[in-house]
């Protein structure tokens, strides 16, 4: 098997055409690239340079226009909840099942017996600081905590590929950077594939091993940075400052570029 | 373009299976909608019925009547209970108590102390009115952000400055609703009145053509009146819209 | 102002209301023919009592069987109308007309059709409820997050497990909400066709007291009225309340 095929997602050539009333938008042109395995790799940009689309795309929610997903070797063709996993920036989080039941749900449509549900669930949820927390409700918890509980419901898939879509976007700064860090946690302990969207520099470079900077719309891979840090990162080391630097100067332009498309 | 298309469609499937039903049936009871026109022209030309045009007016007459009295009275208990917190506290409930009962147990009473004449009508106009203004009051009241409030006493506005400047166009939208519920609830009461007991009014006439079996006549009328009653409600919407989009 | 304090305030007004009623009708104010003081309505409560229940009976159980209807098809024709987005704006327009015309309009003419009685009342408490129903409905199944169905696409959901655990759940609360609203719609129907065309039930039994000038009896049978109404509305709010503790 070549490093290719070993490849957990290969995205080739993807793009994708939306209608919209003032005419045709092309949100994605063209995207290529490989996640190695038990990598973590950002996709960094400004708003509607296309990112979720991609990641939409690997998780076959989003078929593309043009160009194919592979994912461990299968053309993808659609969901594939065996394979992968997704957590949004709105949890989704069931508001009439509990924490516990809502961890379960992927578990249950697989028919998995409720009691086995119930020890993965706890499982998950422990960990993560959720203890005492599985009999709640939705609207009993914080916005942090849901969002734990969303991507534990994620994780409970136990798939190797785990898409999140700028799954902190919605929280205030300081949960932002303590969820990072969970998040760094998490990761290490399960070894999983992890594709990341978001537009802030700060969480990709302390999340990740490399770096997509897409363009503003149509979205294209600008760029592509390595970060071979080490875990835990030292924000304020000089090396997490000169890659800030070159990151900024990659994504400043495409931002501007995105403002006054908008504009 | 195609929404207007599909609606068009809706309405000719139904009114063609409306004709189909109708002429399949006993064509006393079941009116198609062919025989609508000529019915509507015979009710015009006041042969068999009564003439339409005065009991058009009267039944105006209590409808506005009965919706002043709704609105004066519910803007004055709303706000007395809305800016009054203890009063509000007391008597609210006791004003939502109503709404779970259904209007209609009041008119025999009603019609006991009134009669049959007009004052019965409009006594039941304003009492389903009433309630629907009371409350948007209140609702009204209640979400008006506290910010505005805060920055207008910060600049030194004193209480009626506060509620004629800040609040009455803060509500302004909700109360253009509550106006509106109040109108659409004080017509449905005239006409319930005017059908359950009437020598009078648009009601009357309607139980008149029922009554001597005229069911073309009654089916015209039935169209007339809800076109009326929908006329009504739409001119109350645009109203309502047109207050909202000042208010914002 | 504390809960029991307001409690006090509220029974401290009504005792009053019905003393300075009682204290019109004694000393002229008000004309007991027309409108009979408190202790007249109560004197009549005992003998109405045995007149009253059978009648009780009669006016909900139609309201129960007409209800039924209303939700039976009100409940399914909402949750069409709301998935289906062409089919909500395209008959949507209509629905909500319909529901702007005062339904007493064609209550004479069901009562033509279909007589005087039980049909008549049960076909009214329908129509009058399943308009709520629909609009209500429809509303709740138009508004359910679609990112709860997009969670539950990636995880694999098949049509129907989309239905019965995202969907059904979701809509729940409107379709409830629906139901108690539609309630008051219900009992009105019946209590109109009885005053229009009934031999049985209370409306009719209120009507005729009303013609023959009976006032304390009269009084004594909307209370009876008003006071079980009310009580099926707190109960249905109070279910509502138990099955949505989630929200």
């Amino acid at each position: 098997m070549t490093a290719a095929e070993a490849a957990p997602i290969v995205v080739e050539g993807v793009s994708k055409r939306y209608e919209t009333p003032s005419g045709a938008v092309t949100a994605v042109d063209g995207v290529s690239f490989t996640v190695r395995p038990g990598e973590f790799v950002s996709l960094l940009g400004p708003s509607g340079c296309g990112k979720s689309t991609v990641l939409l795309m690997i998780g076959g929610l989003v078929r593309p226009d043009a160009g194919r997903i592979v994912i461990e070797g299968e053309p993808s063709s659609g969901p594939n909840p065996k394979k992968v996993a997704l957590a949004f920036q709105d949890p989704g989080l069931f508001p009439w099942r509990t924490a516990l039941d809502n961890v379960g749900f992927g578990l249950e449509l697989q028919g998995l017996p409720a009691a086995r549900r119930r020890e993965i669930a706890l499982g998950l949820l422990e960990p993560m600081g959720l203890k005492g927390f599985e009999a709640k409700f939705p609207r009993e918890l914080s916005g942090g905590m849901r969002q734990r509980v969303a991507i534990a419901r994620a994780l409970a898939l136990d798939t190797p590929i785990l898409l999140m879509d700028e799954p902190f976007g919605a929280l205030d700064e300081q949960t932002r950077l303590l969820m990072g860090e969970w998040l760094v946690g998490v990761r290490r302990r399960t070894r999983r594939t992890i594709v990341f969207v978001t537009h802030s520099l700060q969480e990709a470079i302390a999340l990740s091993d490399r770096i997509l900077v897409m363009t503003a719309r149509p979205g294209r891979v600008k760029d592509v940075i390595e970060v071979p840090l080490p875990f835990p990162r030292d924000l304020g080391s000089p090396e997490v400052a000169d890659l800030r630097a070159k990151l900024w100067g990659q994504v400043r332009e495409e931002s501007l570029r995105a403002m006054e498309s908008s504009a | 373009m195609k929404l207007w298309l599909g609606r068009a469609v809706v309405l000719v499937v139904a009114l063609l299976a409306w004709e189909a039903v109708a002429r399949s049936l006993d064509p006393i009871l079941y009116v198609g909608p062919s025989r609508l026109p000529a019915a509507l022209g015979r009710v015009l030309s006041v042969r068999d019925l009564p003439p339409l045009g005065s009991h058009l007016w009267l039944t105006l007459g209590e409808v506005v009547a009965a919706f002043l009295l709704a609105v004066a009275s519910g803007l004055w208990v709303g706000f007395v209970l809305g800016l009054q917190k203890t009063l509000g506290r007391i008597y609210e409930p006791l004003l939502a108590v109503l709404y779970a009962v259904p209007s209609v147990i009041w008119y025999p009473s009603l019609m006991l102390f009134f009669g049959l004449g007009p004052a019965s009508k409009i006594a039941f106009g304003f009492l389903l009115g009433f309630l629907p203004v009371t409350l948007a009051v209140l609702a009204g009241i209640r979400q008006v952000p506290e910010s505005l409030v805060t920055v207008a006493v910060s600049m030194g506005a004193g209480p009626g400055a506060v509620f004629r400047k800040v609040m009455l166009p803060a509500m302004a939208g909700t109360l253009a609703g509550g106006l509106r519920t109040g109108l659409a609830l004080s017509v449905v009461g005239v006409l319930v009145g005017e059908v359950l007991g009437a020598r009078a009014g648009l009601g009357y006439v309607l139980t008149y053509a029922y009554g001597l079996l005229m069911t073309a006549e009654y089916a015209a009328l039935v169209v007339i009146v809800a076109a009326a009653v929908l006329t009504v409600d739409a001119l109350g919407a645009l109203v309502e819209a047109r207050v909202r989009r000042w208010a914002d | 102002m504390g809960r029991l304090a307001v409690l006090r305030w509220q029974a401290l007004s009504v005792a009053v209301a019905f003393l300075a009623w009682e204290a019109a009708v004694r000393v002229g104010l008000l004309d007991p023919l027309f409108v009979p003081a408190p202790s007249m309505v109560l004197h009549a409560l005992p003998s109405l009592a045995a007149e009253a229940l059978p009648r009780l009976l009669d006016t909900f159980g139609k309201t129960a069987l007409g209800y039924a209807i209303a939700a039976a098809v009100g409940v399914p024709a909402g949750l069409l109308l709301g998935s289906r987005r062409l089919l909500h704006d395209v008959a949507m327009p209509y629905v909500v007309a319909l529901y702007g015309v005062p339904k007493i309009l064609i209550l004479p003419w069901i009562a033509l059709v279909f007589g005087i009685g039980l049909s008549t009342a049960v076909l009214s408490a329908a129509v009058f409820a399943v308009f709520p129903i629909v609009v209500l409905v429809a509303a709740g199944a138009r508004d359910v997050d679609p990112t709860l169905v997009t969670v539950a696409v990636s995880m694999g959901a098949t049509r129907g497990q989309i239905g019965r655990k995202v969907l059904l759940p979701a809509v729940l609360p409107s379709v409830l909400t629906g139901l108690r609203i539609a309630m008051v719609f219900a009992i009105l129907g019946v209590l109109l066709a009885e005053m229009l065309a009934g031999h049985r039930g209370m409306g009719y039994l209120m009507q005729r007291q009303a013609m023959a000038f009976k006032a304390p009896e009269l009084f004594a049978s909307t209370a009876i009225v008003s006071a079980l109404s009310v009580s099926v509305v707190l109960f249905l709010e109070h279910l509502n309340r138990r099955l949505g503790q989630w929200r």
